[in-house]
Order: C-alpha cells, then structure tokens, then sequence
C-alpha cells in the first residue's frame, strides 16, 4: 500500500492497518518476569530518535524513511517529548477556538455541503508542521523468537504515518489512543529501521479541539512487543454482583491468537489480594475461551474506602505443559446501576467527589511520569477526592490500574472535543458542527469509543463512560452512546453536550450532565421530575483565587438524592515551567507568553495544583465539603 | 512594670502634627498627611505612609470574568487617591479645637491625659461621593484602639474590599496569627481550621497572574516580626514586632509586600519588584471570591459588600 498525504485531509481515513484496540493486560514468560513486573516480551523504543523538522508538508523530507536517505542534517529529539517543549514547534495554549484562528480560514470537510471536501485543508496547510522521526533498533533475542512482533505507540499527536525498513507499515489518528501495527513482515535480522512521520494536525484537529496547551509528536512511549505462537489477544474481564450485592457474579471471556491452530492448554486461576485460591480450571486452548457468571459467595467488595481487588492468574500452556505467557490482572466486585433514577455502586447512592484531570507536568506538558501520578493519588486521598474524569481523552495505561488500586471512581472520557465548531465567542452556533450527524464523520468518532472501550474495559475503577466533551450532539455522539450500550452493561455513559441539542436525550448519557449550572438552576431541574439523576461534569471552576460557594452545592447533596455530585475544574493548572528572560529565574507561563496568538491567556490555569503541583489555598476547601461525604 | 493604667499620655501639639509620646512609643499624627505618620515601638519605626481606608483589591480572575472591576473601578481611583479632608482631635473625651498654631500656642511642653482620640475623614472619589472616617485613640500604655466607619451612599457601586491599609518600612521576617489555617474568603472558610499559625515571609501566593491573595478571615490577633528598619543609626538586626488585637468583633488580615494595585498591575509574579515593605491590611468587610466559573456569575450575593450601606469596624493595636 502508498501512502497519501490526503488522508490528512479525509475524515474517513483515520487508521490505516492498525491492529483493532484490546483490552491492555500485560503478559510476560514466567512467575520470575511477573514478579519483577518486567516483560521480557517488551522492547522499549523511547530514547533518542534521529529527527527532523519541516514547517509545513512542502518542505519535509520525502522519502527519510528510505535506508539510504541521506539523513547527514537531522537533530535528535527525545521519545516522548512533545515537538513544541524541544524548541522546534511553537508553544500555544488555546481554549475554544480553533489554533489557526485568525490566520488561515477552515471549515471542516462536509459539514457545509457534500461537496466541500476539504482537498489540501491540512496536506498543504502552511500551518501544519512535521516532524520526521526515525531510529534503528535490533530485536531482542527474545522478541526474535515469537510469532509476531508488533509496534505500539501509546500517544502520538495528530497524525502519524509508519515505516519499517523502507516499507510503508500503517497510518494512525487519535493521539490518545495507543496505535498498534504488526511489523512481522517487515522485520529483519540485524538492524532494523523504524521511520514515523509526524504531522501536526489533520482532520483530527476539528475534534481535539480541547481546553489546552497545543502540542505535537510522539509524546507517549513506544515499545515492541513480541507475542508467542499462542496468545491472548484479548481479555474481558466481569466482576459484577448478583442481586444479594454479596455474591460475586464473575465472567472472563479470552480471545487467543493461535498460530497455526497450535495446541495447548489455558489455565484460569483467581485468588484473593493474599494470595489464597479460590478458584482454578483448565480448559483446551481455542479461539475463544469462556467462563460465564460463576458465582462467589460473599465477595469483598471494591469500592472507594476499600479498593479491594483479586487477582486473575490466566496461565497459557503449549502442548508439552510449557508456559507459553503468564497474563494477570487484578479485577474487584463491583455493580454499577441505575435504579429509581439514582445511580448506585454495590447498591448505595454514588455522590462523586470529583475532578476534572489534564495530564499535566510544568516541565513537560502532556508527558508525565508515574510519579505525578503516584503524587496525584496522594493528593486526592489526603483531599477526600473520589473520582476523577479524564478530561478529555483516555489518559496513560498506567493511570487506569493505579485508579483501581486506588479506589477513584472513573469517568474514562474519549478523545473528543469539537467545541469551536459550534460555540462561538460563548454563543452556541452549530452551523459547522462535527461530528453532527454527518455520516462522513461518524466512524472516526466511534472508533474513538471503540478504543476507550476495549483498551480500558477491564478496569474496575471505571464506572463510567464519558462520550467526549463539548461537541454538541447528534446522530455521530449517538452511535457512540449506542457502540457502548452494544458493548457494555456493567457501567452507564456520560456525555454533558446533549444538554446543548435535547432532541437526542432519549439517545445519549444515562445522566443529566452540566457545567457550571448554578447551585440554584441544579435545584430547579431537581424540583420538577427530571428523567436522569444530575451530575456536574464540571463545577467550581478553580481560576486563580477562586472556589468561593462550595457550600450551595454540597448543600444539594443532602436534600436531593438525585443529585450526585460533580467533578471540581480542574485538577492542575496548565503551565509552562521557564526561565525568565529577564532575571533567569524558573518561572511558570501561560497562554499568550510564547507570543502565540489568539490565545486565551491564564485561562489554562484553574487547577486546584498550581502547575508544579503544591497546592493550591483553596485545597483546603475541597477536602472540608468532600469530607462530608466519603462514599 | 508600674501599674500601667495610671500612666497618662503626653501630647506633643505640634505646627504641622499631633504627637502622642509615652514610655517605650511614639506617635505622630500629621495633618498635612492626613494620617498617623509615625508609630514608633521601643525605638523601631512601623510605619512608611499613613495608613488609609483601602477599597480595591487586586482583580480576581473571576473578577475579570464577571465583569466586577467594571462596574467597581471608581474605588480603583479612591483607593488610590483618597483625600483626607477633615481632623478632629479629642481629649479624654472631649473635643478640642483643632490644635495648630496659633491655637497650639496655649499648650505647654507637659501637657499630658488619660487619652486622646484623633478623627481623620477622607472623602471618597465617587460619584456621588461619601466619606469615611479613621478614628485612633490613644492612651498612655501606647494602646491605640482604631475604629474605621465608611458611611453608605445610594447610587455607588459595590465595594471591593473594606479596610485600613498599614505600609511599614521594611519587608517583615513573617508574622503569626490566631485565626484560620491557610487563605479563607467569606465564600471559601469552612475548610479553615482554627489556630495559631506562623508565617515565614510575606508569600504571595502564585496565581499565574497575580491577584488579590492571602486573606485570613476570622482573625483575634496577628503580630508581624520585622529585623529591619530604615534608620541609618539601627544596627540591630533583633526581631522586633508588632501586634494588632481584635476590639469587639474578629477582623481579617493580609500581611503582603504589595498593595492591591501594584499586584493588579503585574501579569506574572516575577513582574512584582522585590519585596521591600510590609503592606497590612485589616478589613472590616471581604467580597467573597466565587467560583462558579470564571466568565460571568457572580459573587453570591451574601458575600457582597453593599456601598449604600455603613460599614464599621474596630481594632487595637497593642501597646508596649
């Protein structure tokens, strides 16, 4: 296949011989790689990738990715780091509009009219920079020996185009989504070359249109994997409760990549969190194995003050008894309902302590560690804060186990935001919307969906699914709802945009989803027999010295049980750690000191963190009014 | 230490000043600068300008997004540029007239009392305007009792911030107080804890733009620490300090480097120049911050301050 640069330009091609999303369990060879939690199936590409930067389509570098390129002016960078914090992208933070505001005019393909195709939009936009990106790197020996070897990059920002050893691999959108391509055919001994070619917006830009910091290039890890003969490609996980809410209601559903129908054996196993069997079977390996609602009596339940969790053992086995790979994850009990209009876990009423999380680090924008995370569940436990919405796109793998281990209820977002193609200057003007109801714009978005599904769906934590952020709504954000109602009855969908267009609120989010409805509006919807229990998807909005009045709305979580809570905006402010031109000192800036217009200025600092994450006075606030709820 | 509540005032009645003198203070009042112009404690300096009624405070965010200090900027130019227009002093009580030459020429170089009360009025410049009055009343421990009244005026916009506004000499080592823990607005207190709380510095607490901060509400006393004067005499660098006391009702308090228009003036921190006096501020009414969002709602209405109302409070500051 060649690739063509117009698919930057067509809504309709977003992947491009990607492997469809599964479910994110790791696997390793043997009880010692999993003790250490170190895969010897994994091969980590992040480091120093040679790398070189065009303004604009016109002047990359054709044809890098050939071996014999003559690649003699390349710079490096560093996998992850965004284009723009390594000096060659210029830093931009926008809210609502769109980052080409004011500088070059753009209307999304078809949403004026079939006929505006949007033809060189983005494959010729002068604004749309490239970073060509390449490294060599020889196989593992254990990865040489596995059936297939496949590539995952975890986040790459806005599209991306693949090759591996002069050959054209694949092609991929959404940034926050892990793409994964097979590299079996192209793999060869010794030294392999691995070339990504970075572009810094496509027809994705209309829906990542996010409140923040703009930035481009491979910002997430990216790593090989080998997979054996025999492999679990796939794995649903169901710890649901049957009615008593004491008895464990569990179902596992494996999907097993088999080469050449190999043979073999796959032993399931559950134990508690110390350890103690509680169940074990064995069954003959095949396409798909199942365990359909076997039942365990008087279970631990997961929930926030006591985030209990089993661990699920499944154990692959070839002909000979051989472990073939080791796949664990921990899972809880757990039922998530509506009942009488109020949402429920294990049978109580749900009131979330929320926020509203951005990935964020001052020093490295959207690249974050393990330790900010770490640091960030540390504040929320010390602040009572019990649920977090990914605000606005599914965050680092890493995040979603922590918060099952942690006990945060999730609202796990999709990667969607389009909001300057309906709200302008405050006023909601859908003449261009996207998604809408376009057809031509449908599969990008439910493809967004279906990743954010099968990537996460086995994490306990999520109670929620959360279809995007303000992007209006219409038969595209539909299909969405409809794609996670097919695929999933142990957890209800969230999507405030609706609100916006009511002619869908029979068809999209199971809840009453605002921001920023004053204490006094929620209580009139509550007084006059709404359909859906209320949430504030975003309330409190924490700019500068704020969060004044918290306590109208803790006042309605006691007098309406239909009203559950809300998601403080925002965790951290976004903000760039510097130096200072003047004195040298580290300094932290926002929207518009990088000279980037239009802007919205300071307005990307409303956490409850400052950026280098010491809190903020108001902090103190949140943990008083959350105090009085732990649930 | 002698029974200190027979000890008596001296008053100095001075061309240009009222000074009030006793043993370990000194205290001079001007009449030109329309304000207590020296406040000296065991030989240390507290103030650099006269106190005045404050009305501004540094523009909030939510400030900026609702529109506030639109409607409000008249009390950024009265803060700025109040104008005192009246004295009245009054002694043990009563009266007296205003002590300058030649009416001074009376008065002797011993003239002493229980106490003496000194009444500045400024005139706001609002349209329409009004008045407020400053009111320290002195006896001879060095106690000086304070009492701010702002005298309500239908047709004015609402006010900022209510207060008296101390600007000392040098930046302080920190200060302590008994009250909330942390920052606390009217709207934003609950989560405050009740205490004693120590200070190291004068923190500006580091929004990205810099705006009115580091309110503590619900105050029985705050005492700010300083090592430093400006006399080219002081060589000492002992902690010295100086103590305001609640009179009546709790007040609130910030202890900044910065008043509220140098702080409005800056887009970052690191714009602010470097900390070099102490600027506190007692208030006898705080606006509420708010926090339903950031682009137009408003304050709730509780945590107003009304401008057509009268608005008093009270406070001491200790003696030696």
């Amino acid at each position: 296949m060649k690739p063509e640069l117009g698919w930057l330009d067509d809504p309709q091609t977003f992947r491009v011989n990607q492997l469809p999303a599964h479910s994110d369990h790791r696997f390793y060879q043997s009880d010692t790689d999993l003790a250490t939690g170190q895969s010897r199936f994994t091969q980590s590409l992040d480091g120093t990738w040679q790398f070189k930067f065009a303004k604009q389509p016109s002047e990359r570098p054709v044809g890098f990715y050939e071996p014999d390129y003559d690649r003699s002016d390349f710079d490096t960078i560093t996998v992850p780091e965004h284009i723009e914090i390594a000096g060659y992208g210029r830093l931009k933070y926008i809210n609502t509009t769109y980052p080409w505001e004011g500088k070059i005019y753009r209307r999304p393909a078809y949403a004026l009219g079939q006929d505006q195709k949007g033809e060189g939009m983005f494959s010729d936009g002068e604004d749309n920079y490239v970073g060509a990106y390449l490294r060599t790197f020889t196989l593992n020996p254990e990865l040489r020996k596995q059936q297939r070897v496949v590539v995952q990059f975890d986040g790459v920002e806005q599209a991306m185009y693949l090759w591996l050893n002069g050959q054209f691999v694949g092609y991929a959108e959404d940034s926050f989504s892990q793409s994964e391509f097979d590299l079996t055919p192209y793999l060869k001994d010794g030294e392999n070359l691995i070339a990504v070619e970075v572009f810094k917006r496509s027809t994705a830009a209309f829906i990542e249109d996010q409140d923040m910091f703009r930035f481009s290039g491979i910002f997430r890890s990216v790593r090989l994997v080998g997979q054996p003969a025999i492999h679990v490609q796939d794995m649903r996980i169901i710890g649901n409760l049957a009615d008593d809410m004491t008895t464990g209601d569990f179902s596992l559903k494996l999907q097993l990549n088999r080469h050449d129908n190999a043979k073999g054996n796959v032993k399931v196993a559950i134990m508690d969190a110390d350890g103690n069997s509680l169940f074990d079977t064995t069954e003959a390996v095949n396409d798909d194995v199942e365990i359909n609602h076997k039942m365990f009596k008087n279970v631990h339940l997961w929930q926030h003050t006591d985030p209990y969790l089993y661990q699920l053992k499944v154990t692959v086995l070839d002909e000979q008894g051989a472990v073939v790979e080791i796949v664990p994850y921990q899972f809880g009990f757990r039922r998530v309902e509506m009942k009488n209009k109020i949402m429920l876990l294990n049978g109580k009423r749900i009131v979330l302590n929320g926020v509203n999380r951005h990935e964020w680090d001052a020093k490295s924008g959207r690249v974050i560690s393990v330790d900010d995370m770490k640091q960030d569940l540390k504040t929320f436990k010390e602040n009572n804060i019990n649920a977090v919405r990914t605000c606005h796109y599914p965050n680092r793998i890493e995040w979603y186990y922590l918060c099952d281990q942690a006990g945060i209820y999730m609202m796990a977002e999709n990667n969607l935001e389009s909001h300057g193609t309906w709200q302008k200057m405050g006023a909601v003007e859908p003449s261009y919307n996207v998604p809408g109801s376009l057809p031509e714009w449908r599969e990008a978005v439910v493809d967004r969906a279906r990743s954010n599904y099968e990537v996460f769906k086995n994490h306990t934590a999520i109670l929620f699914w959360s279809l995007g952020n303000e992007s209006y709504a219409g038969d595209d954000i539909a299909a969405m709802n409809a794609f996670y109602k097919e695929h999933d009855d142990t957890r209800l969908v969230h999507y405030e945009g609706v609100c916006r267009n009511r002619k869908y609120e029979d068809q999209i989010s199971d809840m009453e989803s605002m921001m920023y409805d004053p204490p006094k509006e929620i209580a009139k919807y509550l007084d006059n027999d709404p359909k859906k229990p209320f949430v504030d998807c975003e309330f409190m909005h924490d700019m500068g010295n704020s969060l004044g009045g918290m306590s109208s709305y803790d006042a309605l979580i006691d007098k309406y049980p239909m009203y559950q809570g809300g998601f403080i905006w925002d965790f951290i402010d976004q903000a760039i750690e510097t130096k200072d031109e003047v004195t040298g000192q580290t300094v932290l800036r926002y929207g518009g000191d990088f000279d980037d217009r239009h802007s919205d200025y300071e307005f990307s600092g409303d956490g409850l963190m400052f950026a280098d994450r010491t809190p903020k006075p108001a902090l103190q606030e949140v943990k008083y009014y959350y105090g009085k709820h732990i649930n | 230490m002698a029974n200190t509540s027979t000890k008596q005032v001296q008053i100095i009645y001075g061309d240009a000043t009222l000074g009030l003198r006793g043993e370990g203070f000194g205290y001079i009042f001007s009449y030109e600068r329309g304000g207590m112009e020296s406040l000296v404690q065991h030989g240390k300096e507290w103030l650099y300008r006269t106190p005045k009624p404050t009305f501004w405070r540094a523009t909030t965010d939510n400030d900026r997004g609702n529109g506030f200090s639109v409607k409000s900027a008249q009390w950024l130019g009265t803060d700025m540029f109040l104008k005192c227009t009246k004295v009245d002093v009054a002694v043990n009580g009563n009266a007296i007239e205003l002590p300058i030459s030649p009416e001074n020429n009376k008065y002797s170089n011993h003239e002493f009392a229980d106490n003496v009360t000194i009444t500045f009025t400024y005139e706001t410049l609002t349209v329409p305007a009004t008045t407020v009055t400053a009111a320290y009343t002195v006896n001879g421990t060095g106690k000086i009792k304070v009492s701010v009244d702002y005298h309500g005026k239908a047709g004015l916009p609402e006010l900022p911030a209510f207060g008296l506004r101390f600007i000392m000499p040098t930046a302080a080592k920190g200060f302590n107080y008994d009250g909330l823990s942390g920052e606390t607005y009217p709207d934003r207190m609950a989560g405050g804890e009740t205490g004693h709380y120590t200070v190291d510095g004068l923190p500006v607490t580091k929004y990205l733009v810099p705006q009115e901060c580091g309110m503590h509400m619900q105050t029985k006393q705050v005492t700010v620490i300083r090592n430093r004067t400006l006399d080219n005499t002081d060589h000492d660098n002992h902690d010295f300090n100086l103590t305001f006391l609640q009179a009546g009702q709790s007040f609130a308090f910030s202890c900044l480097p910065y008043t509220a228009e140098e702080l409005e003036n800056a887009t970052h921190i690191e714009e602010l120049p470097a900390p070099r006096r102490t600027v506190l501020t007692v208030f006898g009414a705080v606006r509420g911050v708010g926090g339903i969002d950031s682009w137009g709602a408003d304050v709730e209405q509780q945590y107003h301050i009304s401008a057509e109302e009268d608005h008093s409070f009270s406070f001491a500051i200790k003696g030696v």
